[in-house]
């Protein structure tokens, strides 16, 4: 059923997206990133280019707005950020496609905790609307982790869980 | 203060909170399980938050963990996590039943596994109190069993609103008989490193 999407076939193609960064590739490349418990892993489309760009965000936005450095695990910063990037190699946000998972709440006992995952969500949606760009699909919330893979040319994104297994979204 | 300014002998006090604070823990699990316990020197390493989710052996590993909040003087937590096998492993020791027997996660597993981790947690908050002469209490426990990466993101979520880096204070239990492999991790509030730091006379 996922024989032409299966994790080991094609794990010379991945480009793996690590925790607060971001990146762009073109089919047949695929993009992943893995283990997003409160993170959210945002993927961006382009299907007249069969390319596209994944971020892997830890938190809504800064504390403080003076901090300098890698501002990339920031919604705030790397939505845009992403959507730049993929302009600058030829697309256009009106013809990206959005899907995003994760903002899962792992201890979902401890309250401190499990409000981070729905407030990135929130700001995910936010920053997305704001760019102009469609929110196709989205597989967020619940208690588990979540690892993802962008397919280029069908814009498929693979959602791989413990609790779930896998899922096309 | 920035975790990267902090003095060599600042970082030397934090290890020997821990080694104090794990000294205790080991103590009351071996008790526990009525099983000899031991435990590894403490590692204090400083990590940028990119790389937390590697620590054991790659984002997806499976693995029991329970979050402990602290309250009180301190703020932050306790993070106790044990690939799935070692979670069961405990189990089997709690109920007296060869190590194996327990193959999966239900309800009750599930409880006893946050039973000693809270037991583990509270050991190591009460001899760290005791050291700084501080009112620190655990919170309820909360449980999970999934990818260590997901897991970790707790390490860095409070950390990451203001720095690049983390500071990891994480101790290993292991048991030469059976199959135990667990770590504690010490996750004070980058705020309350100050207070302990300032407790210990420190600064």
């Amino acid at each position: 059923m996922h024989s032409d999407t299966s994790y080991l076939d094609n794990v010379d193609r991945h480009v793996t997206v690590g925790v607060g960064e971001l990146a762009t590739a073109t089919y047949p490349e695929i993009l992943t990133t893995q283990a997003l418990g409160s993170c959210i892993g945002i993927a961006l489309w382009d299907p007249s280019r069969q390319a596209g760009g994944m971020a892997h965000v830890m938190l809504p936005s800064s504390e403080d707005t003076r901090m300098v450095g890698k501002m990339d695990r920031f919604a705030t910063h790397a939505v845009p950020a992403l959507i730049a990037l993929l302009e600058a190699e030829g697309s256009s946000h009106r013809r990206l496609v959005a899907k995003i998972a994760g903002g899962a709440a792992m201890f979902k006992g401890d309250s401190m905790l499990a409000g981070i995952g729905s407030r990135n969500i929130d700001e995910v949606h936010r920053q997305l609307h704001l760019a102009g760009v469609l929110l196709r699909a989205e597989d967020t919330g619940g208690d588990h982790a979540r690892t993802i893979e962008l397919h280029l040319d069908t814009g498929i994104l693979v959602v791989r869980s413990y609790q779930y297994g896998i899922r096309d979204i | 203060m920035r975790i990267e300014d902090l003095t060599a002998m600042q970082l030397d006090a934090l290890r020997e909170v821990g080694s104090i604070g794990a000294g205790h823990a080991a103590t009351a699990l071996s008790q526990l399980v009525d099983h000899r316990i031991d435990l590894e020197v403490p590692q204090l390493e400083l990590l940028p938050i990119g790389s937390v989710p590697d620590v054991f052996g790659g984002p997806e590993t499976l693995v029991g963990a329970v979050y402990d909040r602290m309250l009180g003087d301190l703020g932050g937590g306790l993070l106790f996590v044990a690939p799935r096998d070692s979670s069961l492993a405990l189990v089997d020791l709690m109920r007296n039943r060869p190590v194996g027997t327990a193959k999966s996660f239900g309800t009750e597993e599930e409880a006893m596994i946050t039973h000693v981790a809270s037991i583990l947690a509270a050991s190591y908050v009460a001899s760290i109190a005791r050291l700084a002469d501080l009112n620190i209490l655990p919170a309820k426990p909360s449980f999970a069993l999934d990818m260590a990466g997901a897991i970790l993101e707790v390490v860095t979520a409070e950390i990451g609103m203001r720095a690049e880096n983390a500071l990891l204070l994480r101790t290993r239990f292991f048991s030469e008989e059976t199959t135990v492999d667990a770590y504690m991790f010490f996750l004070p509030d980058p705020d309350s490193l100050d207070v302990l730091l300032g407790r210990l006379g420190v600064v």
